[in-house]
């Protein structure tokens, strides 16, 4: 692809002038600005307005280098001439670019569905521990949720909304194998491609949710040896610590709160207690976290290798040692020319993850408890052992330092996952791929429940114990599917492809507890060495076995590559489905039209892009439970006869023969534009997304089907509808000051609205998520709201006085009569009462839009990125707060009402019974924020100083991740979420995220 | 070249023809699930039909929610617990402020319904297969039957009845409420037919005697508050008492304690242990005894016991029931003030702490074998239907028929035993009588969850609970959810 003219006039001179053009490929006219170097030196100039140059004083065989934005770099060896002339065509990173689509590329121009990537530059950018971190930001349309601060915390990806009240999560694709994102090294990926829309539905059954597909790094042809090493040290902090109240300040509190009771002061003289213990501060702490990548790849004639390894450290900013993970990687890709007419490529990985974790989520984990205790507790006694929680505090809340010491567990992943692929292009437009991926991975996990007693607390362990669980999963994925490529007149481009794929998935369990370990120490908790006996069946196990078979047909037209449009069918089989809806087809179609290429189009000449997509189809998803359409006696029957334990059997969760696939219709339009050579682009699009068939499991039904038994459950049904619509945009510009300094930004948006259509389960909603103790579920997939939406009372201020109480409805149904300082709930149905009737919509987890925005700059040597992230509109319940009324308060609570007029937002404090701890929106917080992910500043080393010692680049660079985070949320982290579709946003204490100081460099040799 | 371009396409075209090969047919996606057993196959061997009547017993474990709110709603206790709204539902009907919007009352419905859902899958397929005692299994399904609808009954008045088959869905749109007399009429089917069938020792302990279908089918006929009745009630308990089985332990306090379970004086006991662990996600599913954790004294620290959520704290009112010199009254109420004076014990206060504690049924110290969470696996059997409980049934139903003579004997049998001496004898006669028995089940039975259903049907509710609404609170609301599941076709209980 290299069309270059040199025309050149012999003359000989040592040390002579060269003069000379650079004139554009595309349109031939003259280019200023390109800057002439002679490589190796900082020699150099640039062309002026006429697009010509001079340079003085070049020596022979040196290599003269032109380079301009958005141009193919083009270097030329001096050897006496005294005229260079160039011409230089546009760099191939634009809309010749090939895009992975499934089962096959098209070039970028030619994309008619809504296609995003993230490249390796945008993941060398982030360095992301994990992968799914890349895609956070950088796609529109694509939302990503940390379940948990904590390292190794698995993250949640959403494509356009949430589809779903099962698993919204998107399949992926590695190399053509279904695969698993979690457990690869960001490392080495080539590319990530997000199919949003109706282009996803060549894979069937498994597109509803978008599909992610990843392209690994391999060798390059032609290419000697190179080396990269990629090596980063960094420090953690939290990136928040919450506002607690103090001794004193507790004190005071609970004195108020005793005395509104009648209650004797617990502390009548609060003088001596000064700070008391900062729980937080003794628990957070700075973590390390060490990243050590090495690259070798190249390749010859016919063949390119890439191996790579990798060593991942890190430890958690709570816990110390207790919570850490560490990820080792070898990896190695090859292809090779077989023949001219076949190629062949195999990759083969392999990944070690060990992991240990503490309870960092709920009622009952480290931070709830770090939130919850009293500052006037010490956390040691005199003799230095731990002091134990107060009874009072009730019977969860323990000394955290003390849980974390007795928290015991170790877990260990080995997973080898490949492929092999043949592409035989064995007659004139026919080729023949046939390929096979697989993923095999043991994992085993141990815990150990040491003996210990916290003073009377549930979490008491009168006998020690050790549980160890190992398990089994393997999964291969085989395509064989034929591709006819062909240009009729040079005006019809015909492409076909007809396929099919099978993918099985099985594995099994087993798992054992072992009772009295001895020294009840963790160095001898081992099955082996535990000898206690029980009544009761110390082991479990599963094993599961789910096939699917699709067969699948696409044909893709173009007129002059002006007016495109293709068609997909695809049909499905799965163990999934039950016997009454055995086999799934979903068909699809997506039209383009490169507008820009029209012939009225012709007077634009800066506007290199103007393309118009639509698309519609039908896709579905299967991720629903195993077997739902048999009735199995997997219940629980266990009785006491003659006082042992007996066990019967009983019907578990009733079966649904009917059981299919959930289905959504999605249409999406869209606009491409790019201006001024590629260095404007613009992308719009506009979706609806309907899912219906929603696989509702354990639909509510009435009792007297038993569903509440011991092991039952209620049947799943094909039972409810949710719509996603909304906007997606973005835009990216880059260019350049003067030859030294060149910038890109990027920003993109996504506007998202959701609302379920249809619950067709007698009751017209189904319920989730839990808050405080013994309270209703509080969040609803209900029809006319966003799925997952809060369902509480509304509140209208604080009453200030007696009158105010007697002139509103009575709240005693609620728990208590209102006094002087509760909240005031409203009346939503009038009915003059307060009941269970006037809950209503109080707020959504889900954003109303998300927006990302990243920064590169580049000044000679250094380079500067920031990458930041929004997310508006969703909104946390505040569920981290124990209701006891001796634990301790957030600060937040010295605003109190103690009397008219001093408060309308937080109510009294009392130990008496109130109704102020009820599910309202008192609890509902705005999670709105704004993150700088990250911030990198590099240097590279100049090239003739690297090259000294034989290195072809040398870059440090300094980073800071989260830097800071915009909100208004009091909680530890915004960006958390269980990822559950109906019940995410109640925030248990999340594991906040840490701000991380990083030092790394990379070395390509 | 001809010949290369055989070759590849020849090579491509078995590579691709090896491919189909191995991609298969659907049946490929037709699996059966390893190791299941499916439910319409079932009941091939007698084994099979033990585990189903195992099955059916699971579900009186979880009537320990029948027992505690049976009491928190009577006058014999209040709620107590952490705080105020410390299980809500719990909260409100002490007050009597509950709604059909009550998680704990929608328990026992779904449990009860569980249970009755199981025995109808055994009955469903009773008929498959002979096998020698097959008659005895059907007979205490029978039993099982009848034990959760009387339950049904009792707190929610007309229920919906379904005997031959599992309940299947649609049945809760088209299968009405069917009235109280209906199921009681089935309640009694059921209960006679077991009798003929049922051995009087059970094959092993925990089962389901004769004395015990006998025992439930006069209280099914006492309860129903229907004059013609109470003969039948007064002869089927007389089955029990002159069987001779049966006996009142001497010692009161032995008896509820783990040496006293399943002792002479238990007619019918539900059985517990505290070998499986427990939690909070599925407590019908917890083979301890969760009333009793729940009722345990808060941060208690001392001999014999062990701590609890100090829920069912009984009020002045009930302990001021028992006449001097009663020794019941010690068993029956745990004075902690008095008695972490006097053994040095310790303990904090939760809500609406009365200074009292249910102490037959209060944890006591635990086997190291026990599972966690410790709060919900105790291992206390409750004792379901006591000798004494027949003694006073039968005194009332001989009352009620008119014979006093008989009452008499009977209801002194458990004073008696309740003074330790022959000179507390009841001699009143007639409507007097009733209320000296009525007053003896008062305080004979306290703590064990009957003191509201007594209350309700001789109709002193309201007079004796705060609260109480004649004409509402005598039942308990169907949930609010099976209303709207019935579509109409259920109607709430009325002033709900």
């Amino acid at each position: 692809m290299f069309a270059f003219l040199f025309v050149g006039r012999a003359a000989f001179a040592q040390q002579a002038r060269l003069t000379g053009t650079v004139i554009s490929e595309e349109d031939g006219l003259p280019i200023p600005g390109v800057s002439v170097v002679i490589k190796g030196t900082f020699t150099g100039t640039t062309t002026d307005i006429n697009g010509s140059y001079t340079l003085p004083g070049v020596s022979p065989e040196s290599i003269i280098q032109f380079s301009f934005i958005g141009m193919k770099t083009m270097e030329v060896t001096y050897s006496g001439q005294l005229v260079i002339d160039v011409t230089l065509s546009p760099e191939a990173t634009g809309l010749d670019e090939v895009v992975v689509i499934g089962y096959g590329t098209v070039k970028k121009k030619d994309v008619t569905g809504a296609v995003s990537t993230v490249g390796s530059t945008t993941i060398d950018r982030l360095k992301p521990v994990k992968v799914e971190e890349a895609l956070q930001g950088t796609i529109t349309g694509v939302n990503v949720t940390p379940q948990s601060g904590a390292p190794g915390a698995g993250l949640d990806i959403r494509i356009r909304g949430i589809s779903t009240n099962g698993d919204a999560s998107p399949v992926v694709i590695i190399d053509g194998y279904q695969g698993d994102l979690n457990t690869l090294n960001p490392n080495d990926i080539e590319t990530i491609t997000v199919l949003k829309d109706a282009q996803a539905a060549i894979y069937g059954t498994v597109g509803a949710n978008g599909i992610i597909l990843v392209t690994t790094k391999s060798g390059k042809k032609n290419m000697p040896t190179r080396v990269d090493i990629n090596s980063s040290f960094g420090m953690q902090e939290t990136t928040r610590v919450l506002p607690l109240l103090n001794a004193t300040e507790y004190a005071v509190i609970l004195n108020e709160s005793y005395a509104a009771n009648g209650q004797d002061l617990p502390y009548p003289d609060i003088s001596g207690l000064g700070e008391g213990t900062d729980w937080q501060g003794e628990l957070f702490e700075s973590a390390p976290i060490m990243d050590n990548n090495v690259r070798l790849y190249g390749g010859s004639n016919n063949m390119n290798y890439s191996f790579s390894a990798s060593d991942l450290r890190q430890d958690g900013i709570i816990g110390g040692d207790k919570t850490g993970f560490q990820r080792n990687t070898a990896r190695l890709a090859l292809g090779a020319d077989l023949a001219s007419w076949l190629k062949f490529n195999s990759t083969l990985t392999y990944t070690y993850i060990n992991r240990s974790s503490i309870n960092d989520f709920g009622l009952g984990s480290v931070l709830f408890n770090a939130v919850n205790m009293p500052a006037t507790v010490p956390i040691y006694l005199p003799n230095g052992d731990f002091n134990l929680a107060p009874a009072n505090l009730g019977i969860e809340i323990i000394n955290p330092l003390q849980q974390i010491a007795n928290t015991f567990n170790d877990y260990n992943l080995n997973k080898w996952n490949g492929n092999v692929g043949f592409d035989a292009s064995f007659a004139k437009h026919f080729t023949a791929t046939a390929r096979i991926g697989f993923n095999t991975t043991t994992d085993k996990y141990k815990s150990f429940s040491k003996q210990v007693d916290y003073g009377g607390k549930v979490f008491d362990v009168p006998r020690s114990s050790v549980y160890e669980s190992r398990s089994n999963y393997n999964d291969y994925t085989f395509d064989a599917f034929l591709t006819y490529d062909n240009t009729l007149d040079k005006t019809h481009h015909i492409t076909g492809t007809l396929g099919t794929t099978v993918y099985k998935n099985w594995g099994d369990n087993l798992g054992a507890t072992g009772w009295d370990i001895p020294n009840n120490s963790w160095e001898f908790a081992d099955i082996s060495l535990a000898n206690g006996l029980v009544d009761s069946k110390t082991t479990g196990s599963f094993s599961y076995d789910q096939r699917r078979l699709s067969y699948f047909l696409r044909g893709q037209y173009d007129y002059r590559g002006k007016y495109l449009a293709s068609v997909m069918i695809r049909r499905d089989a799965s163990t999934k489905f039950g016997p009454e809806n055995a086999v799934a087809y979903f068909p699809s179609a997506t039209l383009g039209w490169i507008i820009s290429d029209e012939d009225f189009m012709g007077g634009f000449e800066k506007l290199n892009l103007l393309k118009f997509r639509l698309s519609y189809g039908r896709l579905g998803s299967d991720k629903i439970g195993d077997y739902r359409y048999i009735s199995t006696l997997n219940g629980e029957g266990t009785y006491v006869l003659d006082g042992q334990l007996v066990t019967g059997r009983a019907i578990g969760p009733l079966a649904n023969p009917s059981i299919k696939w959930e289905q959504s219709q999605q249409f999406d339009v869209g606009i491409d534009l790019h201006y001024f050579n590629d260095r404007l682009e613009f992308m719009a699009d506009y979706f609806i997304k309907t899912t219906e068939d929603l696989l509702i499991g354990s639909i509510p039904v009435s009792g007297i089907f038993g569903t509440s038994a011991p092991g039952a459950a209620a049947p799943t049904a094909n039972a409810g509808t949710v719509r996603n619509s909304g906007f997606e945009f973005s835009a990216g510009y880059r260019g350049m000051v003067g030859k030294d300094f060149s910038y890109q930004v990027n920003y993109n948006l996504t506007l998202l609205n959701n609302e379920v259509l249809e619950v067709k389960n007698g009751t017209g909603f189904v319920d989730g998520g839990s808050f405080g103790v013994g309270q209703p579920l509080p969040a609803r997939m209900q029809v006319g709201f966003p799925i997952g939406y809060f369902y509480g009372y509304q509140t209208d201020g604080i009453f200030q006085n007696q009158a105010e109480v007697d002139a509103h409805p009575s709240q005693i149904a609620l728990g208590a009569e209102a006094k002087p300082g509760d909240i005031r709930f409203v009346d939503i149905n009038k009915d003059g009462a307060l009941t269970s009737a006037d809950r209503t919509n109080i707020g959504s987890p889900i954003p109303a839009s998300l927006m990302g925005l990243n920064l590169t700059l580049k000044y000679k040597n250094f380079d500067f990125t920031a990458y930041a992230f929004a997310s508006l509109g969703n909104e946390i319940v505040r569920n981290y707060e124990r209701t006891q009324p001796n634990v301790n308060r957030m600060a937040y609570i010295m605003d109190r009402w103690t009397g008219e007029g001093t408060s309308n937002e937080v109510p009294r404090v009392t130990t008496a019974a109130t109704a102020n701890n009820i599910f309202s929106d008192f609890y509902v917080e705005d999670g709105s924020y704004v993150r700088l992910q990250r911030m990198v500043l590099g240097y590279r080393l100049p090239e003739n100083t690297s090259m000294k010692i034989g290195i072809r680049e040398i870059r440090f660079y300094a980073a800071i991740n989260n830097l800071f985070t915009l909100t208004k949320y009091q909680g530890f982290d915004p960006a958390a979420s269980s990822g559950a579709p109906v019940g995410s946003g109640f925030d248990d204490g999340f594991y906040p995220a840490a701000r991380t100081y990083i030092f790394g460099f990379n070395i390509n040799i | 070249m001809i010949k290369n371009i055989f070759n590849k396409t020849v090579l491509t075209g078995l590579l691709f023809i090896a491919a189909f090969f191995f991609s298969c047919s659907d049946d490929f996606v037709k699996v059966s699930p390893e190791y299941s057993i499916d439910s319409e196959n079932y009941f091939n061997s007698q084994d099979d039909y033990y585990m189903a009547l195992v099955a059916s017993y699971d579900l009186l474990q979880a009537t320990y929610v029948n027992v505690i709110v049976g009491e928190i709603a009577s006058d014999n206790t209040l709620c107590g617990g952490e705080s105020p709204t410390d299980v809500i539902g719990w909260q409100q009907i002490d007050d009597m402020i509950h709604t059909p919007v009550n998680s704990n009352l929608k328990d026992v419905w779904n449990w009860m319904f569980a249970g009755v859902q199981r025995t109808n899958y055994f009955m469903e397929f009773k008929d498959k297969i002979e096998f020698e005692g097959k008659a005895q299994m059907i007979a205490e399904v029978r039993f099982l039957r009848a034990y959760y609808y009387f339950e049904l009954v009792k707190w929610f008045g007309p229920v919906p009845l379904k005997l031959d088959k599992r309940f299947q869905l649609g049945d809760e749109t088209s299968i009405p409420r069917s009235p109280v007399e209906d199921v009681y009429a089935a309640i009694e089917n059921d209960l006679t037919l077991a009798i003929a069938d049922l051995a009087e020792t059970p094959p092993t302990v925990g089962r389901v005697s004769k004395g015990a279908a006998q025992a439930l089918l006069g209280k099914a006929y006492l309860y129903q508050n229907n004059p013609a009745k109470y003969p039948l009630a007064a002869a089927e308990l007389e089955k029990v008492i002159l069987s001779g089985k049966y006996s009142l332990a001497t010692n009161y306090n032995d008896m509820w304690e783990m040496e006293g379970e399943n002792g002479p004086e238990s007619v019918f006991e539900v059985q517990y242990t505290d070998v499986e662990g427990a939690g909070f996600g599925c407590l019908q599913c917890s083979e301890g005894n969760v009333a009793v954790g729940f009722s345990g004294v808060r941060g208690y620290v001392g001999p014999l016991f062990t701590p609890g959520f100090s829920f069912n704290v009984p009020v002045q009112k009930a302990v001021d029931a028992f006449e001097p010199g009663d020794l019941r009254k010690d068993v029956t109420i745990l004075d902690i003030e008095a008695w972490a004076a006097d053994q040095g014990a310790s303990y904090t206060t939760g809500n609406e702490h009365t200074g009292y504690f249910n102490r037959k049924y209060l944890p006591r110290k635990r086997r190291p074998e026990a599972q966690n969470d410790l709060n919900l696996t105790n291992p206390n059997n409750y004792r379901a239907i006591r000798y004494a409980d027949v003694l006073l049934m039968a005194a009332e139903a001989f009352n009620r028929s008119g014979d006093d003579a008989k009452a008499q004997t009977y209801v002194n049998l458990v004073r008696r035993r309740a003074f330790g001496d022959l000179n507390h004898d009841i001699t009143l006669t007639g409507p007097a009588l009733l209320d000296a028995i009525l007053q003896e089940r008062y305080v004979e039975l306290m703590g064990e969850g009957h003191r509201f259903f007594d209350l309700v049907r001789t109709g002193k509710a309201a007079e004796e609970i705060d609260g109480f609404v004649t004409g509402k609170h005598e039942l308990f609301p169907v949930p609010q959810e099976e209303i709207e599941f019935s579509n109409g076709n259920w109607q709430q209980n009325p002033n709900y």
